[in-house]
């Protein structure tokens, strides 16, 4: 499970419209807004980190986006990181197996 | 995670984003933050990816990297990051981490032909001394070599340059930074006589005209574009100008976009410089008392080989021009002479003599650099009408020359990889310099950076085949006392002869003069052009390849041993970044195995050495230096007696285990906590990266390169100091009497000391051999248009251009690791224009060969896709393994910086 936290930028005169189209994609709450500047504060919640990534993605494609940037990554208790540390980091495992494609 | 634990995260992650920009947060909210993290270690750290330099946050927990976040008091990045800074925390823990040595083995023995298995450090080391005692007891200290890295952290760059420079007499040490900034550095050298900026990313803020040439800004350095635009829209007179072969993300912000045909910005500039004078807009009484005019030779070659021995049959007609050269019909006007006159390279290895011309001799020079000329050279985009193109030049001088108008000038890899990048270079200090509007907040030419220490290791600590640490050169007698004073050297131990840049030591292996090469924190065998023949030459010549990495990179499959590396935060460093900001990490975890860091590594290996091993009398072919037998290191064991060594100690005690490294101890407050694995896998008791940080600080202070102490850098307050930083204080804009200390009179004082006394000359030739002093004065050069040496014919007929994009960094070596990142950018891709698709039978996503004189990949073809090349023109990123484009490009080299021109070559394209 990832959890980010992004800044949101857009054109103040839309901010109403991008608050609910933010408020509209999956895994993700609006925090803060301040309408003067037209930044949003929200948060990202996505299974994978590529969903993650996509999902930041998507923000910046919306309409009136001046910027989106990620501010703030957690990955305590990340199932997929964990399976994702390889059997090679662990020198009573993997200590003796050579990477795949190294002796191509 | 329960339900509860998440919403606090979530509360901690909104209340960290808000903080960035001053949005409040109840005291509630504060509370849940503080709870959701109570049991993590918060610190501070740098970005392990590009040169911009951004400050982030790390969590820890148990041994692990929990979270990470921008660093909202960082003044870099304010608390942003990109999705690469965003990887920070997740890099090390990649499926194919290195965690044991590994050498190619055959029935229990080193066998280059034998496949890789797993070995101890200590069988590892033995064969690794056994592999450079051949070598270098067969060729002497030119027949051994290290490929060092703008990734270096400082301690580690400067433990690798001293035992190599002063430990093994060889200056065959030179960084994958040659690669990205050896053309920036010649442009300071030689504009102002030292090196790196003389402003800073505030200068953003401060300025109203923002001119990017040859820079993706958007895509490679996109906190930096966010401060951009955050200007941009604020304030309706701000322009934003990009300058570009290719339309790019830059594009999108900018108010205009001009595309330019490959390698006329070398005439862009000198129409700009000509319409300064014409427009009578010289800031006369700034160049008077600040500036001198300059030139030099054109007939310097483009940085081949000078045989076509070693060339593949196709590659002879391009390489046959660094010898000789037609001109052509733009060449004949820009250089005032005729078309078709066959020009003999005479200066090719004299291409950065240069000498004093009057202001007259340089109008003259500008003088064929009209619009109408410029306009029709330039012009890239055939789609586009002529007069669009010249409206956009003129509004181009228009921007510059206003004088109501502070401008900067950014750049990247279309200035720095050009067959003339060091011309260019000196162009934008040109003009920024006819106009006064240079070294002053707003205004200013600004070389932005790749690598995160490409500033703070490579070139200030001095890791290229012909420098010393804070910009002293090798051959220069007193800089290599200095050195030798600070070392406690014997005098004449350093070697005075310029070693093998990071293109000639493949070039060297090739002719089997080199034959133990050290890959350390990068990926030669990649990164580096016309790859073919260097991948031959280590798999098939008698040669020793080691590679330290974190992965199995391309550079690793083609080594012969293989060491595993810590990475970012698994050790101590310090880098820095392009506006020569120094920024200090600890170590956060540890690293996984039996990896271990760079500093280890070299220290380790130190001990392997005595000095009777290395500083008898030693060949050295071609030296020639004042003090010195032709062809000769002399023997300074005698001396070396003299000041208390034994031909016995070695050479970790002699330069790293030393008493006053000793003194240095370890454990040390400033660690608050934290470990420091190196100094257990030593077992020691002092502080190896203190250590070697506190005796480098030594050549810059006093000398314009000040550092500050050691424990500055961790300070709670501190993210990073400019230096010099004199009484404790960073120094905003150099140069300037207001902001830099060491200016001593007058309002401006360019003080660099290099290549401060010049002949005069003419255009043409230096006409008198008296010398000039420039002392305090910035030089404003003339150089040419010339054309690029290899350009699209009837058999290669589009051009060819490489670069970044902002999912991948370099050779993707780290980023490919995360899968996410990976995908991003799943495949490598060939974008071309839809018009070239259609006449070559191609369509969107079909496979393609791309085929040059050198060699042939496969990628994928994108019409589509965010890079919009004009017709005729290709590009590639050059990050991916499975798209070998160095196989295809051309090593072409800038012949003043020996930067490899990745931008310009001529390639076919069909179906596969």
């Amino acid at each position: 499970m990832n959890v980010s936290g992004i800044l949101v930028v857009v054109t103040p005169e839309h901010i109403d419209r991008s608050v609910e189209m933010l408020q509209d994609m999956e895994g993700i709450e609006v925090h803060y807004r301040d309408d003067n500047t037209g930044r949003i504060i929200i948060t990202q919640e996505a299974e994978h980190i590529r969903d993650e990534v996509d999902g930041l993605k998507r923000i910046k494609a919306l309409p009136n986006v001046v910027l989106a940037e990620m501010v703030y990554h957690c990955f305590e208790d990340d199932d997929e990181l964990i399976e994702g540390i390889p059997p090679e980091l662990d020198e009573q495992e993997g200590v003796d197996s050579v990477p795949p494609g190294l002796n191509d | 995670m329960e339900i509860t634990r998440r919403e606090f995260i979530k509360t901690s992650a909104a209340a960290a984003a808000a903080a960035t920009v001053g949005i409040p947060v109840s005291g509630a909210v504060q509370a849940a933050a503080r709870e959701a993290e109570a049991d993590w270690q918060w610190d501070k750290g740098v970005c392990r990816f590009c040169g911009t330099g951004c400050g982030i946050m790390i969590a820890t927990k148990d041994g692990r990297i929990v979270a990470t976040k921008g660093d909202p008091d960082a003044p870099v990045n304010r608390g942003l990051n990109c999705i690469k800074g965003y990887f920070n925390g997740k890099i090390q823990y990649g499926k194919d981490r290195l965690t044991r040595p590994l050498m190619r083995m055959s029935n229990g023995k080193f066998d280059k032909h034998g496949k890789f298995v797993p070995v101890s450090w200590e069988q590892a080391f033995d064969e690794m001394e056994k592999q450079f005692r051949k070598a270098y007891d067969e060729k002497g200290p030119t027949g051994v070599a290290i490929f060092g890295s703008g990734q270096y952290t400082i301690p580690e760059g400067y433990a690798a340059a001293k035992l190599m420079k002063a430990g093994f007499r060889s200056n065959n040490i030179d960084p994958n930074a040659r690669h990205c900034m050896a053309s920036a550095v010649v442009g300071f050298i030689q504009a102002f006589g030292i090196d790196e900026p003389s402003g800073n990313y505030d200068d953003i803020e401060y300025t109203d005209t923002i001119i990017t040439w040859g820079a993706n800004m958007a895509e490679c350095h996109p906190i930096l574009w966010s401060r951009v635009s955050d200007r941009r829209l604020a304030n309706d007179n701000v322009r934003v100008f990009n300058l570009t072969t290719c339309s790019n993300q830059t594009s999108d912000i900018a108010d205009t976009e001009l595309i330019f045909k490959p390698g006329t910005d070398l005439a862009i500039w000198n129409y700009i410089a000509r319409e300064i004078i014409k427009r009578d807009a010289v800031n006369h009484d700034f160049v008077r008392k600040h500036c001198v005019f300059a030139t030099g030779p054109y007939d310097i070659g483009y940085g081949m080989r000078p045989t076509d021995e070693h060339a593949f049959p196709a590659e002879k007609d391009t390489q046959a021009k660094e010898l000789k050269v037609k001109l052509d019909k733009w060449e004949a006007i820009a250089q005032r002479r005729k078309e078709g006159e066959v020009v003999e390279q005479k200066h090719r290895t004299k291409a950065m003599a240069h000498w004093l011309i009057s202001f007259e001799d340089f109008k003259k020079a500008v003088e064929p650099y009209t619009l109408d000329f410029v306009a029709e050279l330039s012009k890239g985009d055939a789609a586009e009408d002529m007069d669009s193109h010249r409206q956009k030049l003129k509004e181009l001088a228009d921007l510059y020359i206003d004088p109501k108008r502070k401008v900067v000038s950014y750049w990247t890899m279309g200035f720095n990889q050009h067959y003339r990048g060091s011309w260019v270079n000196e162009q934008a200090y040109m003009v920024h310099l006819l106009l006064g509007k240079q070294a002053m907040p707003g205004n200013g030419a600004f070389s932005l950076t790749g690598q995160p220490s490409a500033c703070g290791t490579a070139r200030e600590v001095g890791t290229f085949a012909h420098r010393l640490p804070a910009d002293m050169v090798v051959f220069n007698p007193k800089h290599r006392a200095r050195a030798e004073k600070i070392w406690k050297l014997p005098h004449n131990t350093l070697n005075p002869k310029v070693g093998s840049h990071i293109v000639k030591i493949m070039r060297d292996l090739e002719d089997g003069k080199i034959k133990f090469a050290w890959v350390q924190v990068n990926n030669p065998f990649q990164a580096t052009a016309n790859a073919n023949h260097w991948i031959k030459a280590a798999r098939e010549m008698d040669n020793f390849i080691v590679v330290s990495d974190p992965y199995p990179t391309i550079s690793a499959k083609v080594a012969d041993l293989i060491l595993p590396s810590a990475m970012i935060f698994e050790k101590w460093g310090l880098y820095g970044n392009a506006e020569r900001r120094t920024q200090a990490w600890r170590e956060q975890v540890p690293p996984p195995g039996e990896a271990r860091s760079d500093v280890w590594q070299i220290l380790a290996f130190s001990k392997r050495f005595k000095l009777k091993d290395v500083w008898g009398e030693k060949p050295v072919p071609g030296l020639k230096a004042a003090g010195y037998a032709d062809g000769t290191l002399p023997d300074v064991l005698a001396e070396a007696q003299k000041m208390g060594y034994s031909p016995d100690s070695t050479l970790y005690e002699v330069l790293f285990a030393t008493p006053e490294f000793r003194k240095v101890g370890w454990p040390d407050p400033v660690a608050k906590g934290h470990d420091n694995h190196t100094v257990k896998a030593l077992g020691e008791k002092w502080f190896p990266e203190k250590a070697l940080f506190n005796e480098y600080r030594k050549f810059g202070v006093g000398h314009a390169h000040d550092l500050a102490e050691f424990d500055v850098y961790y300070r709670d307050d501190v993210r990073g100091l400019k230096w010099p930083v004199v009484d404790g204080k960073e120094t905003q804009w150099r140069f300037n009497a207001k902001y830099d200390p060491y200016v001593k009179k007058g309002d401006f004082e360019f003080y660099g000391p290099a290549l401060k006394a010049l002949p005069s000359g003419n255009l043409d030739r230096p006409t008198s051999k008296e010398k000039t002093s420039l002392a305090g004065k910035a030089k404003i050069f003339f150089r040419p248009y010339a054309a690029p040496p290899e350009q699209p014919d009837e058999h290669y007929d589009l051009w060819l251009s490489t670069g970044r994009v902002l999912e991948q960094w370099h050779t993707g070596t780290m980023t490919q690791r995360v899968p996410e990142l990976h995908r991003a950018m799943p495949n490598a891709q060939i974008f071309m224009h839809p018009e070239d698709a259609d006449a070559r039978g191609i369509k969107r996503n079909d496979v393609v060969v791309v085929e040059s004189r050198r060699g042939k990949v496969k990628a994928i073809v994108e019409t589509r896709g965010r890079n919009r090349p004009v017709k005729g023109y290709v590009f590639i990123p050059f990050f991916d393994e499975a798209v070998y484009i160095n196989k295809v490009a051309l090593d072409v080299t800038c012949p003043l910086s020996k930067e490899t021109d990745y931008k310009k070559c001529a390639v076919k394209v069909y179906k596969a």
